[in-house]
């Protein structure tokens, strides 16, 4: 019955959303205002059906229908309703469901916000804009149709459902997928602004001054997501690790890559007007790469080449990917003499080039990734060996590569526009440069060797002394010229160039996570020991005693669990119960770890085996130094984004209300 | 106090002259602060534990060799029960005096290449070692070019803005010249 009910709308959905682009079109092209009201009605009524199918497969996942194939596989009687729920994003099929969905509402809010106001430009671009998202749309529902429809009925129905997987029945499995899939959504909103802008030979700067908004909170999602995936990773995945270079992990990564070099490289377009083809090429890149990871690891194919035939998921993933990396670079051919930019540069030492050098940089380290991810298969395909590509490759590659980065996100944003004076230069650059010198003399005193490490703690040092002296004298200077206090001329700063000082902020955010990846990956310290109850472990400073072991019955599985005292200096710190869980569907059982997270030090035991008499245990400990840097870091890049991207009426209004509480 | 209000706008870095005398002071300040943040994080490194030279090996090791029933973990870090005998197993062979490349060695002859999570350079596999710098290199010579014809055509630009306006300009200062000249 839902079954039916729930094809059946999704059908109707495709039909409604490609009317709602074939009307957006025509109406355009003949100029009929009331086709393209019409239109706007469609995507409007499409959103709507596409909500009622989420409501139905969520009903059937709340309600235990296990006559529905998909609630079979991703929930059980027994689960939590909240997990029922996040079952929709459990798998395969409702993830669609669920992509399609935030499409759906994306086309909508576009639609709601720029139909009736807006940049005077938009009016020409809007029906197309409009026809790519429910294109776009159009393809989700295709695939749910005929590949991978959430609908399908099973019969003879099971009593009770497969489950999901225990590691996703976690709090944080109702965030992170959302992040990302906003994220990657999110993207397509430039993009269709970006295809629009072609078709309709609008290709100025119009189309990236409206979607500026869009593209950076895009960007937060996807930057959000990446970072909650790590923590989620470092505290529940039981490894001590929050990065893996796996596949699903770089298919994020990728297109966070180019989507960073397209944030930067609009602001040479938006001042200049140089760059027009090569923006263009960035945001259909990052869009593809969003398409191109989800078939990477939805396809199955990174299993092995040979699974790719099996469904046809994959088929249709390369399908639409190629279809969307021809139109877009077809439209740039066509419009080739359109986007022919006046480039001109006063000199090679300017903003400019660090912007380019910061886009070589960015793209290069996606490629990489890329490569990594795909060689395998290429491995596979040609020589037939199955190879690996893992941590090791990708960090002996990309280490250097984000060494240069982290250079040039000392550079870029101080750097003077068209040619920098040798004047510029000093004034900017020169006590940052000091300053990072003298930190690097005082560690190497210290007795860090390493050539990486020091090279990220001095350019760490040089970014954030460019920032700071940036935020210094910008605050003295207008607390002196407008005669403001200190506190009140930093806000004002703040707010009078929210994009800039945003800008800045995130670049804070980034050394700050940067300086926590370097330091954990570098001085992590890890032992492995067997211990019998009453023996300790030493591990650096700290010490670790085996009081005994337990077990429970919990809600959904049996855990067991070891009684660990920990010590610092001697002192007594934490009690840690590292464990295992044990599900009545799972073969192995899953790390329970446990730790004492502190703000530069995280704590982190696991039990890796133990007797069933108890009478011995074996433990990891890891000591990750610093670790919590990159979580304080992303919440500090969340910060910058937050300055630059609110509303100004909305902050003019916090600051007068400020003022007024002062007064 | 609108010429004040323009040159902020203008440059926020361009303060007039008093900061010019803080700044090494200043520096040093700052890095040490820097450095004072650091320190707790680098200090643990150098502590010990039984046999640190060992299970550092072993951990090295092991960080280059896949659980091959994991999805994507190494051996050091994989909490499964065959990377932990994997682990094991590399650490009786660290004890016997065994290389890493002999370790190494032995683990492709008894699971093949997929064993080893970082391709070996040679053969095909070279492409994927250096595909990444060919590309930064063709990628940094291309930044070049277009960077110099940027700046080449701005160059030409500028002195051709108006051919007319150039020519009157030379033939007044001709006429100008002439009376004097002769």
């Amino acid at each position: 019955m839902i079954s039916t009910l729930g094809g059946f709308v999704l059908f109707l959905a495709l039909g409604v959303t490609l009317y709602a682009a074939a009307a957006a079109v025509l109406g355009a092209r003949a100029g009929r205002e009331d086709w393209l009201a019409s239109s706007r009605n469609a995507v409007l009524a499409h959103f709507c059906l596409v909500t009622l199918a989420i409501f139905l497969l969520e009903y059937a996942l709340i309600t235990s229908d296990f006559s529905l194939r998909y609630v079979a596989n991703t929930s059980t009687r027994g689960s939590l309703t909240r997990y029922k729920i996040a079952g929709l994003w459990g798998s395969l099929e409702g993830s669609i469901l669920l992509w399609e969905w935030l499409q759906a509402l994306f086309a909508a809010l576009v639609v709601a916000r720029y139909s009736d106001r807006g940049p005077s430009g938009c009016r020409h671009l809007l029906p197309y804009v409009q026809a790519v998202l429910q294109g776009i749309s159009a393809f989700f529902l295709l695939l749910m149709t005929f590949g991978a429809n959430p609908f399908a009925p099973l019969f003879p129905v099971p009593p009770d459902g497969r489950g999901l997987n225990p590691l996703l029945e976690v709090t944080d499995m109702l965030i992170h997928p959302l992040l990302l899939y906003l994220g990657y959504v999110g993207f397509s909103v430039p993009f269709a602004f970006a295809m629009a802008a072609l078709v309709t030979g609008r290709v100025s700067e119009e189309w990236l001054t409206i979607t500026r908004r869009w593209t950076v909170v895009a960007w937060l999602f996807l930057t959000g997501g990446i970072f909650y995936g790590g923590w989620w990773s470092y505290r529940t995945l039981g490894w001590g690790g929050y990065w893996a270079w796996d596949p699903v992990e770089n298919a994020s990564f990728m297109p966070w890559l180019t989507g960073t070099a397209f944030i930067h490289s609009v602001m040479i377009q938006e001042r200049k007007r140089m760059l027009r083809v090569w923006n263009l090429v960035l945001i259909t890149l990052t869009f593809s790469l969003v398409i191109f990871g989800t078939f990477l690891t939805r396809s199955g194919i990174l299993g092995s080449v040979h699974a790719f035939a099996d469904g046809p998921v994959g088929v249709m993933f390369l399908a639409f990917l190629s279809l969307v990396l021809f139109f877009s670079f077809g439209l740039v051919a066509y419009r080739s003499d359109a986007l022919k930019g006046h480039g001109e540069l006063d000199s090679i030492v300017s903003r400019e080039s660090a912007f380019l050098l910061n886009n070589l940089v960015l793209v290069g380290i996606c490629f990489t990734v890329f490569l990594g991810t795909i060689f395998p298969l290429l491995a596979e395909a040609i020589r037939g060996t199955k190879i690996s590509v893992g941590t090791p490759y990708f960090n002996r590659v990309s280490v250097p590569l984000g060494l240069a980065l982290l250079l040039l996100m000392g550079i870029g944003p101080l750097i003077a526009w068209g040619r920098a004076s040798l004047n510029n230069l000093r004034r900017n650059f020169l006590k940052p440069s000091l300053a990072a010198l003298a930190g690097g003399a005082i560690l190497v005193a210290l007795g860090v060797r390493q050539a990486e490490i020091l090279a990220a703690f001095v350019f760490c040092l040089f970014v954030i002394g460019t920032i700071v002296f940036e935020f210094l004298v910008g605050t003295r200077t207008r607390a002196k010229t407008m005669g403001e206090g200190l506190l009140t001329a930093f806000a004002t700063l703040l707010l009078k160039s929210r994009r800039r000082y945003g800008g800045l902020i995130v670049h804070l955010g980034v050394v700050v996570a940067i300086v926590g990846i370097a330091v954990s990956s570098v001085y992590k310290v890890e032992r492995e020991q067997t211990l019998k109850p009453g023996e300790s472990m030493q591990v650096g400073p700290y010490s670790v005693r085996f009081d005994g072991m337990a077990a429970g019955e919990r809600p959904t599985h049996i855990l067991v669990w070891a009684n660990l005292m920990a010590f610092k200096d001697g002192k007594p710190l934490h009690t840690l119960t590292p464990g295992q869980r044990y599900y009545p569907n799972q073969q192995s059982p899953f790390a329970s770890v446990d730790a004492r997270y502190h703000w530069n030090e995280d704590l982190y035991v696991i039990l890796s085996a133990f007797e069933r008499d108890g009478s011995s245990a074996t433990f990891k400990v890891l000591i990750n130094p610093m670790i919590s840097w990159i979580w304080i870091g992303g919440g500090v890049i969340l910060l910058g984004v937050i300055v630059a991207v609110l509303p100004e009426r909305r902050l003019a209004l916090l600051a007068m209300r400020a003022k007024a509480q002062v007064a | 106090m609108g010429s004040q209000q323009a040159a902020w706008a203008g440059s926020p870095a361009g303060a007039p002259g008093r900061r010019h005398g803080r700044g090494p002071g200043f520096a040093l300040v700052w890095a040490l602060v820097w450095i004072g943040l650091v320190i707790p994080g680098v200090a643990p490194a150098a502590s010990g534990s039984p046999n640190p030279d060992l299970e550092d090996q072993v951990r090295e090791i092991a960080s280059g060799l896949r659980c091959v029933v994991c999805q994507n973990l190494s051996v050091a870090d994989s909490p499964s029960d065959l990377a932990k005998e994997m682990r094991n197993l590399v650490r009786e062979l660290v004890r016997q005096g065994k290389s890493r490349e002999e370790i190494q060695a032995y683990f492709v002859s008894r699971y093949g290449e997929f064993v080893l999570l970082s391709p070996p350079k040679r053969g095909f596999n070279l492409l994927v070692w250096g595909l990444p710098f060919l590309a930064i290199l063709l990628g940094a010579w291309g930044v070049y070019l277009v960077a110099r014809r940027w700046t080449e055509q701005r160059e030409e630009a500028e002195p051709a803005v108006d051919p007319a306006y150039a020519e009157r300009v030379r033939r007044e200062l001709q006429e100008r010249e002439r009376p004097s000249g002769s």
